[in-house]
């Protein structure tokens, strides 16, 4: 029989992801979408079936964490053998500007799903995958950080989402439910959203080589983050469900580099070398060696306060050594990998968006 | 210089009447809020006789505008948050008002002081329910959260909230982790003054027998006008810190019950019955404290341990039903 799965942020970068890798496993996918007065399902485009399609296996339903009847009945109507809740407001900046939003959507947004599951009669049926994340080892305890390291939340991001998991883990415990947290350090892709720093970078940098862009500014440059692939890791969301017990993993690269160097790489796939210079919030990039002699001598990188934390984390480096053993999870793209292919992703919206505008069409810039 | 003031979210309460009572012991004057201050009785205040001397307006932690307002209109040096839903056995079947009332409620509270930015401190109460099972080692203030209940659930969120903004932003906020504490004034769906009250009813004659979960958990009970005295002591330091607040004495729920029927002359054996309906979905079957961080810094010790508690509230009880 046909296994349905259920899907929370289904328009995000791992909804996108996990429901193409689910879709291949011959699942039939639901996902979960907020209304929208703008289109917000670019990154499902390419997955979507027109409804009057028979034996439709991608289905969209109309929903949001923060209401609990539209879980209610959906998860009803769907009676999903698995649900992954992806859905959040994933922004730990944003969540020090809209910290009861935060709350609202990521810590009570997923026990609603969990009473929906208890409601409805489904704790038997429905497996259940919480997104959990590095953010909640905010100010690490020790190093590397594994299932049994102790938490330090430093965001309402953070805290909101300890929430989820522990009430993920007591769920689990008081009503014998197959709940678990998946702790994803940083994962990232071509579809990451346009205001996570990977994609910025990758996205300024392409455009600074095509000269639409003069200079990109930064935060902390020092911040040391564990990154992969999402699509790598979507893989492990999906696993987590197939096991014979429930239990919590942490998904990480196991290496470990900062928001510098990761500007340098994605440099390098562009040819192009920089100096750095100064320290703190004078610290500049600027362009030593490239192809495009116009742009040695730029200063193409500054730091902007702007974009500090109130709290910071400075250094994630997760290991996984719980997932290499019951998962078999080894990361399939290096991080060498994952920087070229974001890289080579923007240049080519940044060629298309340079093209049309060349010949008059407008083109969205995303300011924010 | 003026009086202090201070404003109790909750100070309807076991802790907040005897907070106020300190409080007003102290000079401050004392303003407290209930969600519908017209429709509470405030039985606590009144049994200690201090109703009178309190101001108490309405207010709803969950309503951010209602915070802000109170905030405004009181200007409180110090600020208690003892408000919200305070039943771990309820958290199961009101899960969601549980986290809003703690969650969310103490969010509320943390973004109006930031807001307001008059440097009130703010004191947070916190729960041993937090730790969950400490095994082993009693717990310190280092010891990691493992909660089991959605109300420690809550309460760990609520405690990281706070935490969070000390160091974002600088706020005079502290968590007072405290273990189990009680007093006269716990309504009876605590285990403790169940067990006080229907004991001192079959003493007085009624064949009734007491229905009981577990009696094999182990708790740390204090009593709780000694505990509200280190929650104005942690307002009080130079630096705002967290502290566990305990007697650092751990007794079983059965050696509770025998102290409660051996203080009444009874044989507990023959009046308990265990009954399964009442184990919560997952319990805390240890909990065992370190309080010597509060002595060392707050100066303060709990003096009345488990049989002390346990005397004064079927004493305070007795009193009552030869009065009534």
């Amino acid at each position: 029989m046909t296994k349905k799965a259920l899907i929370t942020g289904v328009t995000g970068q791992d909804g996108a992801y996990l429901s193409e890798f689910l879709l291949n496993k011959g699942y039939e996918v639901h996902g979960i979408k907020r209304r929208s007065s703008l289109f917000n399902t670019d990154r499902i485009d390419h997955l979507y079936q027109d409804p009057h399609e028979k034996n439709l296996r991608f289905i969209l339903h109309h929903g949001d964490l923060t209401d609990s009847s539209s879980l209610l009945h959906t998860i009803a109507q769907v009676q999903p053998d698995e649900i992954y809740n992806l859905a959040a407001q994933s922004h730990v900046q944003v969540s020090f500007e809209e910290p009861e939003y935060t709350a609202n959507s990521d810590a009570l947004g997923t026990l609603r799903i969990l009473e929906a599951i208890r409601t409805i009669g489904l704790t038997k049926k429905s497996r259940f995958y919480q997104a959990s994340t590095s953010e909640l080892f905010g100010k690490v305890q020790e190093v590397p950080q594994t299932e049994k390291t102790p938490f330090y939340p430093r965001s309402p991001y953070a805290v909101a989402k300890l929430y989820a998991y522990w009430i993920t883990v007591n769920y689990r415990e008081a009503y014998d439910m197959y709940a678990c947290n998946g702790i994803l350090f940083n994962h990232e892709s071509p579809v990451r959203g346009e205001t996570f720093v990977t994609r910025k970078i990758t996205r300024a940098l392409a455009r600074i080589v095509l000269g639409d862009k003069e200079c990109t500014y930064l935060g902390n440059l020092n911040a040391k983050r564990d990154w992969g692939h999402a699509r790598d890791y979507v893989e492990m969301q999906w696993l987590m469900l197939q096991q014979d017990k429930p239990e919590d993993f942490v998904i990480a690269s196991g290496e470990q580099h900062s928001v510098r160097d990761f500007v340098n790489a994605a440099a390098e796939e562009l040819k192009i070398g920089i100096d750095w210079q100064g320290e703190g919030l004078e610290e500049t990039g600027t362009v030593a060696s490239a192809e495009q002699t116009e742009l040695v001598g730029k200063t193409i990188v500054r730091v902007d306060p702007r974009y500090f934390r109130p709290t910071e984390v400075e250094s994630l480096l997760g290991d996984p050594v719980r997932a290499k053993e019951k998962l078999g999870w080894v990361p399939k793209t290096s991080f060498r990998e994952l920087v070229a292919e974001m890289v080579r992703y923007d240049m080519v919206e940044a060629q298309r968006d340079q093209l049309c505008k060349r010949e008059g069409f407008s083109v969205k810039d995303h300011f924010e | 210089m003026k009086n202090k003031t201070a404003l109790i979210f909750g100070i309807s309460g076991q802790d907040g009447a005897y907070l106020a009572r300190l409080l007003l012991e102290k000079g401050y004057k004392v303003v407290g809020t209930s969600r519908d201050a017209q429709m509470s009785f405030f039985a606590n205040l009144k049994q200690l006789g201090i109703f009178d001397q309190v101001e108490v307006v309405s207010a709803s932690l969950g309503d951010f505008r209602s915070v802000l307002q109170i905030l405004k209109d009181t200007d409180p040096d110090e600020i208690y948050n003892l408000a919200g839903q305070s039943s771990v056995g309820l958290s199961f079947d009101q899960p969601v008002e549980t986290f809003e009332s703690i969650g969310i409620g103490t969010l509320n509270l943390l973004e109006s002081i930031r807001f307001m930015d008059s440097g009130a401190r703010f004191y947070n109460a916190s729960s041993s329910e937090c730790f969950g099972n400490t095994d082993g080692v009693p717990a310190t203030e280092e010891t990691p959260f493992r909660p089991r209940s959605p109300y420690a659930v809550a309460k760990a969120a609520a405690f990281w909230e706070v935490a969070n903004y000390r160091e974002a932003y600088g706020l005079f906020a502290s968590s007072g982790i405290l273990f189990n504490h009680e007093s006269p004034l716990r309504p009876e769906r605590f285990v403790t003054q169940k067990i006080v009250r229907t004991a001192c009813r079959i003493a007085d004659g009624s064949r009734e027998k007491l229905r009981l979960g577990n009696t094999s958990v182990c708790r740390d009970w204090g009593w709780a006008p000694e505990y509200v005295e280190a929650m104005w002591l942690m307002l009080q330091q130079e630096q705002a810190e967290d502290f566990i607040v305990a007697t650092g004495h751990t007794y079983a729920l059965q050696e509770l019950v025998q102290e409660v029927f051996a203080c009444l002359d009874l044989d507990w054996q023959e009046h308990v019955e265990l009954n399964p309906a009442l184990l919560r979905p997952t319990d805390i079957m240890l909990s065992v404290a370190n309080p010597l961080q509060a002595e060392r810094l707050l100066g303060w010790k709990a003096r009345s341990t488990m049989p002390d508690v346990v005397g004064m509230m079927v004493a305070e009880n007795k009193k009552h039903c030869q009065a009534g």
